[in-house]
């Protein structure tokens, strides 16, 4: 009987890692600061101005989302998928950037100032006017990448060609 | 005489491969009848990257220009100084709205891309 507890207590924990409350705070008032949204689907919803300051974003799919201006600041996104989302003038400032997929996303203005950036995948996004600053993007790609006037700092290691 | 003929041809080549704005929607709209042409008007601003970007790089691929200059007059207004013309509607910015004859929007392309893509949806419209 034990068993059959705690097997279904890891299974709902692995369903739902992130906090319902949060979801539903996030989804009501559009802000979720210091929240667990871990392995939540936030897939085309609309983000923008949003408040994520220091929440627990890892693995959170965000392809096809709307989030202008919205703020990441010291969140941990790893795992994240932001494919084909428009995150225009959004801020990543002290971010914890591992594994995450920005694949054709659209971050014009986007601040990535002392964020982690580790293998994070950059291809045929639009970075334009965006700023990097105490990065090191050496294991990232940028292949494809729109880097107009994108600021890349003196302290930024592996600034793309 | 013959420096000035030369300056002529010198500046009419430059010219020759830029697109010419139009900032006025009745005179784009006349202009287009006209040449038997679309317009292509961009509601865009200064402040905008993803706007300069697309006059500063992707208007200036020859490509393009080439296929812009054959099929439409282009028209730009700017968000801090002109209005949109009635019936027409827009969530940001660059917005190019594609305009018939009869001053109807026919189709409308938001946000800038790379130049090869742009292209790519230009030719999707026809």
């Amino acid at each position: 009987m034990k068993n059959i507890i705690l097997s279904v207590l890891i299974c709902s924990n692995l369903l739902f890692a992130f906090d319902i409350n949060d979801l539903k705070k996030l989804k009501e008032d559009g802000d979720c600061p210091m929240c667990d949204l871990s392995y939540a689907d936030l897939k085309g919803l609309d983000l923008s101005m949003s408040n994520l300051n220091d929440a627990n974003l890892t693995h959170v799919n965000f392809t096809n989302t709307i989030a202008h201006k919205a703020n990441f600041s010291n969140s941990d996104l790893s795992h994240a998928l932001f494919v084909n989302s428009n995150i225009k003038g959004a801020t990543f400032v002290n971010a914890i950037l591992r594994d995450v997929n920005f694949t054709e996303a659209r971050i014009w203005k986007g601040n990535f100032s002392h964020a982690i950036i580790d293998n994070c995948n950059f291809s045929e996004s639009a970075l334009g006017s965006a700023i990097f600053d105490d990065n090191n993007l050496t294991n990232s790609t940028f292949g494809g990448a729109i880097l107009y006037k994108t600021i890349f700092k003196e302290n930024v290691i592996g600034i793309p060609k | 005489m013959k420096s000035l003929l030369l300056i002529i041809a010198c500046t009419l080549a430059l010219f020759a491969g830029e697109l010419q704005f139009e900032h006025n929607f009745n005179k784009a709209l006349q202009k287009a009848k006209t040449q038997n042409k679309e317009v292509m008007m961009m509601y865009s601003a200064t402040w905008c990257p993803e706007c300069n970007y697309m006059k500063e790089v992707v208007f200036k691929n020859k490509e393009v220009v080439s296929y812009i200059k054959k099929h439409f007059i282009v028209l730009t207004l700017d968000i801090q100084k002109d209005t949109l013309p009635e019936g027409f509607n827009y969530i940001g910015i660059p917005t190019f709205f594609f305009i018939d004859k009869n001053a109807k929007e026919k189709n409308k392309i938001i946000g800038g891309s790379k130049a090869d893509i742009f292209l790519q949806n230009l030719k999707a419209l026809k």
